[in-house]
């Protein structure tokens, strides 16, 4: 099993009042799954998706990924996990502005402490799987949304992580945009990697093999996409 | 992340905002100048210093009725002790039995014709023969004055080489005869040129016998006495000597003070030593304030700029970026940016140096432990002043870093 939740809790305190964000969550997902997972705001999607990406630790329960407890690591291992296992997706792309598309890229091999040369090829390779191999020197103004979006998913590909994680990724595109977006995923899951997308729009949730949905910080349905659609580039 | 890396991103972070970098770096670089400025001038004074006053006159101290006064009381005071004089000179060549020479000197500003020729405000010296040995000077035509041109206080002279060229441009001086005021004198030499000194020349005087200057001059009033000892290591005893001289001649009851003043080259040098000393402490204050305020500019804007780079900040921790990486990204920028206004500090103290040294007759001389500390300084004021926004942006969390707008 690629990730084991067990009975998780995330609870917060804003003010006075305790918002309980995840209220007893089980979920497994196995490696090369396919899985969008959808909700209303404030069904604990996104605090969902921020445990499952390391980037927040639950108040209790259990987050085991390949194996490794995650609820009671530290910082730095959380930091490393992100590093090695977890490859971010983001609605507003994420890309560091004053960097071009190569360097944006090698972002995650620098922290990796990959050698200089060996983090320039595997960018490129990134990049050029992306179909931007001829946009490595743009910076990120100097391309279009769809473009912006493609350098995040080679981002998020070139470290070779265990989850690809992505969070409303076609939310500030075009619709035809989008569907290359989700047209990338699917070629990307179909290389033998793990997808999960964070949306509340059924359009995109339909290409995924499996769909969660969530309400009240609790699993509402998790069911397998028998109509799931095909994405493909138009 | 390794060290070429934070300094590429921290290059790239000034070269975005040029202006902005320049403006927060003003007070480094004024600090930093102006330490390296004054440091160069202090170095090069005391260079000046130990080449020229302390090798010439090391083993030579100077009896006078001043000595080295340094507020107004003293003068007044000094002012009712009795004139030295010529006899006094006697005295002390007679009876310091350690000293090599004693020479007496006194000094006026005159002007000085030749037919139609004239030199104004020259410098007349008055000093017996071996003043030559003191003063380090030698003839190029002619003769030195003698003992017998002193004890018959005749009308002759030895002129620099600036008189020697404004009289008589370059027609040979020996034997003719300028007019001091009333008084006639004969040139018998021509000294070598010395140049200048902290910007003033050394070869534009004319040097009689002192008992011809005192003759000349219609009043005895005070002279100067310069006692050279046959070493270094009699000095104390030659100036022991002709203080137990001085002090019979003026009949003083022991534990009574000197009437007379006993200068060395110590008292000179513990001066000089007090004044640079005090250059150093005011700059040091200077250098003090402008690089704390300097290092609070630096601190304010990096706060700022991990204000408004929180989202990066963000990016980079959600692509596995550790505390510590954050922390030393920050830290390189901030010590890139003082090292920058460090190094544009030292260009400029160097630069004000050496304008100032082709300008004026300062000496100024570029001090490499004082670049070395420039550096060091400004260095150590980045890591300083930007740990703390360091520290900030190293704690931010990931999640509300990456929402924040």
């Amino acid at each position: 099993m690629l990730i084991e939740i067990r009975d998780m809790h995330r609870t917060y305190q804003v003010g006075e009042e305790e918002v309980r964000a995840l209220n007893g969550v089980d979920l497994d997902i196995e490696k090369n799954e396919y899985v969008a997972i959808m909700g209303p705001s404030g069904s604990g999607k996104s605090t969902l998706m921020n445990i499952l990406g390391c980037l927040d630790t639950p108040s209790s329960g259990s987050y085991r990924l390949k194996g490794n407890e995650i609820a009671t690591m530290g910082d730095d291992e959380l930091a490393r996990i992100r590093n090695q296992e977890i490859g971010f997706v983001f609605q507003t792309f994420n890309l560091l502005p004053r960097a071009d598309a190569l360097h944006n890229v090698e972002l995650p091999l620098v922290y990796a402490g990959m050698k200089h040369e060996e983090r320039r090829k595997r960018a490129r390779e990134a990049l050029t799987l992306v179909g931007l191999a001829d946009r490595m020197k743009h910076r990120p103004n100097e391309l279009s949304g769809g473009q912006r979006q493609r350098v995040a998913i080679a981002r998020a590909l070139v470290n070779h992580p265990s989850i690809i994680l992505a969070d409303e990724p076609t939310g500030n595109l075009d619709s035809t945009t989008g569907e290359e977006i989700m047209a990338s995923f699917e070629s990307i899951w179909r290389q033998g990697n793990t997808v999960i997308v964070v949306t509340h729009e059924p359009d995109i949730a339909q290409h995924a093999q499996r769909v969660v949905r969530m309400r009240d910080g609790k699993i509402e349905s998790d069911t397998m996409n028998a109509t799931r659609v095909t994405a493909v580039r138009s | 992340m390794n060290l070429r890396e934070s300094v590429g991103i921290a290059l790239g972070a000034v070269r975005a905002n040029k202006l902005r970098s320049f403006l927060t770096l003003l007070g480094t670089i004024i600090g930093v100048a102006s330490v390296i400025a004054v440091v160069s001038f202090v170095e090069g004074l005391n260079r000046f210093v130990s080449d020229k006053l302390i090798q010439a006159g090391s083993n030579t101290f100077s009896v006078d009725k001043f000595g080295f006064i340094t507020s107004d009381e003293a003068y007044q005071d000094a002012m009712k002790r009795p004139d030295v004089t010529i006899e006094d000179a006697d005295a002390l060549r007679a009876g310091v039995r350690h000293a090599s020479l004693v020479i007496a000197q006194s000094s006026t500003r005159e002007n000085v014709r030749w037919k139609t020729e004239r030199a104004n405000g020259v410098d007349i010296r008055g000093r017996s023969p071996g003043y030559e040995i003191t003063e380090d000077l030698k003839i190029t035509d002619g003769r030195h004055l003698t003992e017998l041109d002193d004890q018959r206080r005749r009308a002759v002279c030895v002129i620099g080489p600036e008189v020697s060229e404004e009289l008589f441009h370059g027609l040979g001086a020996v034997d003719r005869e300028i007019r001091l005021g009333e008084q006639t004198f004969q040139v018998v030499g021509v000294t070598e040129a010395k140049g200048k000194l902290l910007g003033q020349t050394q070869d534009r005087f004319i040097a009689i016998p002192i008992r011809s200057f005192v003759k000349y001059k219609r009043e005895r009033g005070s002279i100067e006495i310069a006692v050279k000892s046959v070493d270094q290591a009699s000095l104390p005893v030659a100036e022991q000597e002709a203080r137990n001289i001085m002090r019979g001649r003026r009949h003083l009851a022991p534990g009574k003070p000197d009437t007379f003043a006993i200068t060395t080259s110590d008292t000179w040098l513990s001066f000089y030593n007090n004044l640079t000393g005090g250059i150093y402490v005011v700059t040091i204050g200077v250098a003090a304030i402008s690089l704390l305020v300097g290092g609070i500019v630096i601190m304010n804007i990096m706060l700022v700029s991990v204000t408004e780079r929180t989202r990066e900040i963000g990016i980079r921790k959600a692509l596995g970026a550790r505390r510590r990486d954050i922390l030393t990204q920050f830290l390189t920028e901030s010590t890139t940016l003082s090292l920058s206004g460090g190094i544009l500090g030292i260009a400029l103290g160097v630069g004000i140096a050496l304008l100032v040294g082709a300008l004026s007759p300062l000496p100024a001389a570029v001090s490499f432990p004082a670049v070395g500390l420039g550096i060091l300084m400004s260095c150590m004021i980045g890591i300083f002043f930007g740990s703390y926004p360091a520290w900030r942006a190293a704690r931010l969390d990931p999640i509300e870093a990456l929402r924040y707008e």
